[in-house]
């Protein structure tokens, strides 16, 4: 992110020399080229999908279609907002996130900082890849080797047993309140690799000068990661976490629906999960609750976004917009 | 020159015409189908396919279920352009709500299609078909039967057991729930394991999805009546009293016998959040002793166990009811078989954005013919069957286990268009059973040695002699084909709520059940009220329109 303002450093002398906008966009036609494959990306997949909001306000009828479909006003938020089960969706949502917030950051940096002071290469890259490989898993393949796995008779199970840490099976899979932690769980197993990338990113532009000096001044090796590691990817951190904030309405979706079951049923179902089910899972597809289900949950993410960026603002971080 | 060039030209241009005018009649085409079950994609040479293909110019590309059957359609009626053949399956109702289906009536009659025309006209069943508007989407793919029906098994639902556990108890059947488990428990205490040591499951309980009538089903069933879906109906009296049945006291002996068996290791935690292939897989290895279900809900299970030769794991449907112990010392006579019921909006339906409605229709007639029945059904003569010289239809034993042979089936038969088309059932006019399975001498001859001894042991002729016989349909058909469309909230509230409690309750420390059972009645008494006064004037309208 550090690249992007400098990128747009070179611009500020031009605007300083009171040269139009047209001439400014003259000089960079190749950057303004480059750029419009994305442009078109984000304009075709992004913008272009929120026309289909107009029909949280309808009581959308694939049959009508959207000219023919009565309006509703509000009534379809009127009616999510009077559903326990959609107010058990937001609650399910966000503590999933901030869960998977908080562990996979703790998780990613405490990976990096660790394979950051190994200096034997080749076991480095062998973390470094085996930690990374589950990223490229099918959520369906991880979901089912954790059903698996976390059963009555499966090996964590078969292991507390013989730890005698437990007297008769833990039901994992089926205890609601369990239903939380395990999504942690096993989003760490699976994207704690990849997120440290960008971590270890981050700590290979640290000076080294940095560490010599800390040496010198007699800092061991907890000192040093304290004092220089940590607040070498500060700053990555900062941008991370607030663009996870932004995120935070998005708790994931495959993983609560492969996993859930009657009996977690009320911890399991994410506002995408809410969605899908209303909208195609029962024998009179509500399209409607299910576009206003995900409008909410935009319309929350953005104003999460520019909060967490305004307070990064006020304390002087680096900041994202 | 020029001359001869233009003559040519024009020669060329007529010859290029002919072959277009001769295929117009029967120009190939390309069907695509959507099955909404999961199934295996026939081979590209398959002999029945390819007949068709010959025959009638039609060539299928068929897309399979694979996930969620709800959503699935949803996410294809989303789309813009839809399968030709669309088979919704147990959510038929969603397309037609949709309007994603054309109607069928106008391409039907009786000069053109004759054969369709007789199929869904005798016997009034017109009435019953045709929606308030006259309309007709889906030609039901079952339950149509000609002449005599023949019944040899239970094809719906049931409580299973494993054939090696009455032939343990020296073939003595239980006929209520108490023996049934207690039967299990003592089979268990004996045999904890199979012979390799994997532990046996005593009676397995699937939870996912809409097959979750393995759950919420049984006990109308256990209160002596067929498969209503979630309602219990009086038919003995004119009002047909219809009440949903899992919130009443009756209701709780059941829970409650699973309660107790559950603390006495025969149910596995595990099962309430197992999917259907874990359940199909764990019916499949031969380590799950009991169940409810319907036959036609594990068919798979069955093939693969018969195809690796565990007869003995197989299962036998029981027609179970409560002790009187449980229902104030009522003895309740069972009423598992029901009469043959039309399967009313299951099959296909054709798609508005089809090209060729008509030539989709006229194939549906043509495949009803009895010529193709036979081959839809039978397959062709002196390769897959033999006739005798008095005219009966025989398989070889070769022939008869091929057909449950999933590969060979990919390859000789036209499965998914004889599954979903509208099909003739019962007994040809010759006497001969349309379907082989009916067919009594394939039947018995067919069986496999274990099977004959284990039935001549029970002293049985057909796994359908366990059960009294078909009780008389009912004016209202089954009660679970009603549309739910105009309640569905507060039914899958209705739902929801069962798939949440239920399995608490059976696990709960029997201190708490009371507790748990009066807070789960407390949660779902208003949808079910919704739910039960919506059947209760839908039952009405049915019974009124049937009548009349």
């Amino acid at each position: 992110m550090s690249t992007v303002t400098k990128a747009s450093q070179p611009a500020m002398p031009a605007l300083k020399k009171k040269k139009g906008f047209w001439s400014t966009l003259g000089k960079q036609w190749q950057l303004m080229i480059m750029s419009v494959p994305m442009l078109l990306y984000v304009l075709l997949f992004n913008y272009g999908p929120l026309w289909g909001w107009l029909t949280a306000f309808q009581d959308y009828q694939p049959k009508k279609g959207l000219s023919g479909s009565p309006w509703v006003g509000l009534d379809n938020f009127r009616f999510l907002f009077g559903r326990e089960d959609f107010l058990l969706a937001i609650r399910n949502t966000l503590a999933m996130s901030v869960i998977n917030l908080v562990f996979g950051t703790v998780s990613a940096v405490l990976l990096a900082v660790l394979l950051n002071e190994v200096r034997n290469r080749t076991f480095k890259r062998t973390v470094q890849t085996v930690t990374y490989l589950p990223h490229f898993l099918s959520m369906v393949i991880v979901v089912s080797m954790a059903q698996n796995i976390f059963a009555s008779n499966g090996s964590v199970n078969q292991l507390l047993l013989a730890l005698g840490l437990v007297k008769e099976p833990v039901f994992f899979l089926g205890k609601g309140e369990y239903f939380w932690w395990l999504v942690g769980v096993i989003n760490v197993w699976k994207e704690v690799g990849w997120n440290t990338i960008i971590y270890i990113a981050a700590m290979t532009s640290i000076d080294p000068c940095l560490y010599e000096a800390a040496s010198i001044d007699g800092a061991g090796r907890f000192q040093r990661i304290l004092h220089v590691t940590l607040p070498g990817i500060k700053s990555t951190f900062m941008v991370l976490l607030i663009m996870n904030i932004g995120h935070l309405m998005e708790a994931g979706f495959e993983i609560q629906y492969l996993l859930r079951s009657g009996m977690t049923m009320k911890y399991s179902d994410t506002i995408d999960v809410f969605a899908l089910i209303y909208s195609f899972g029962s024998s009179k597809p509500h399209y409607s609750y299910g576009t206003a289900a995900g409008m909410f949950k935009s319309v929350v993410g953005i104003i999460l976004l520019f909060g967490a960026n305004k307070i990064a603002q006020a304390l002087d971080e680096d900041t994202l917009i | 020159m020029k001359k001869f060039l233009a003559m040519l030209l024009a020669a060329m241009m007529l010859l290029a015409m002919v072959p277009a005018a001769m295929a117009e009649a029967q120009e190939p085409i390309t069907v695509s189908v959507f099955i909404g079950d999961p199934g295996d994609q026939p081979t590209d040479d398959n002999r029945i396919y390819k007949l068709i293909e010959d025959e009638l110019g039609l060539k299928f590309e068929f897309e399979f279920l694979a996930g969620d059957l709800a959503e699935t359609l949803g996410l294809k009626i989303a789309d813009d352009v839809y399968p030709d053949l669309f088979c919704g399956s147990n959510y038929a109702e969603t397309l037609e709500n949709a309007g994603v289906l054309i109607d069928l009536m106008p391409y039907i009659s009786e000069e053109k299609t004759p054969n369709l025309y007789k199929h869904i006209y005798t016997d009034d069943r017109i009435k019953q078909l045709l929606n308030e508007d006259g309309e007709l989407f889906i030609i039901p793919n079952y339950g149509i039967n000609y002449n005599e029906e023949i019944r040899n098994y239970c094809n719906g639902p049931a409580f299973f057991i494993q054939k090696q556990v009455i032939a343990w108890n020296n073939y003595q059947v239980p006929t209520t729930l108490n023996e049934y488990f207690d039967l299990i428990e003592r089979f268990l205490a004996e045999n904890p394991t199979t012979a390799d040591g994997t532990p046996y499951q005593g009676f397995a309980i699937l939870c996912e999805g809409w097959r979750h009538f393995c759950l919420i089903n049984p006990v109308q069933h256990l209160m002596g009546r067929p498969n209503d879906g979630e309602v219990l109906i009086d038919v003995t009296t004119p009002e047909y009293k219809t009440e949903t049945f899992i919130d009443k006291p009756y209701s709780k002996a059941y829970y409650a016998k699973l309660n107790e068996e559950y603390h006495k290791g025969l149910i596995s935690k595990d099962t309430f959040v197992m999917n259907y292939d874990q359940y199909i897989a764990a019916l499949s290895n031969g380590t799950v002793l009991g169940m409810f279900d319907q036959t036609w809900d594990f068919g798979t299970a069955t093939q693969s166990l018969e195809t690796s030769g565990m007869y003995e794991n197989t299962y036998l449907a029981l027609p179970l009811v409560y002790d009187p112990e449980y229902v104030d010392g009522a003895v309740i006579e069972e009423h598992y078989l029901n009469g043959s019921v039309m399967n009313k909006d299951r099959g296909f339906g054709i798609s508005t954005t089809c090209q060729y409605p008509e030539r989709l229709v006229q194939m549906m007639d043509t495949l009803l013919s009895d010529d193709w029945q036979k081959i839809l059904n039978w397959g062709i003569k002196d390769e897959d069957y033999s006739v005798t010289e008095d005219g009966r239809m025989i398989m070889t034993r070769e022939q008869y286990l091929n057909r449950s042979d999933a590969q060979w089936r990919r390859a000789n038969m036209a499965y998914s268009i004889w599954d979903q088309c509208p099909k003739k059932q019962g007994t040809q006019d010759d006497g001969n059973a349309w379907e082989p399975g009916n067919q009594p001498e394939i039947y018995f001859d067919q069986m496999s040695d274990y099977d004959k001894e284990f039935l001549t042991a029970c002293g049985k002729k057909t796994p359908a002699e366990f059960f009294n016989a078909p009780i008389e349909l009912a004016p209202y058909g089954e009660a679970w084909q009603i549309d739910k469309a105009p309640i569905d909230i507060d039914y899958n509230d209705f739902l929801n709520i069962q798939d949440r409690w239920l399995p608490t309750i059976i696990t709960c420390d029997p201190a708490e059940l009371d507790a748990n059972w009066d807070a789960f009645v407390a949660e779902i008494t208003p949808s079910a009220t919704v739910y039960s006064e919506f059947m209760q004037a839908e039952v009405l309208k049915l019974v009124e329109a049937a009548t009349n």
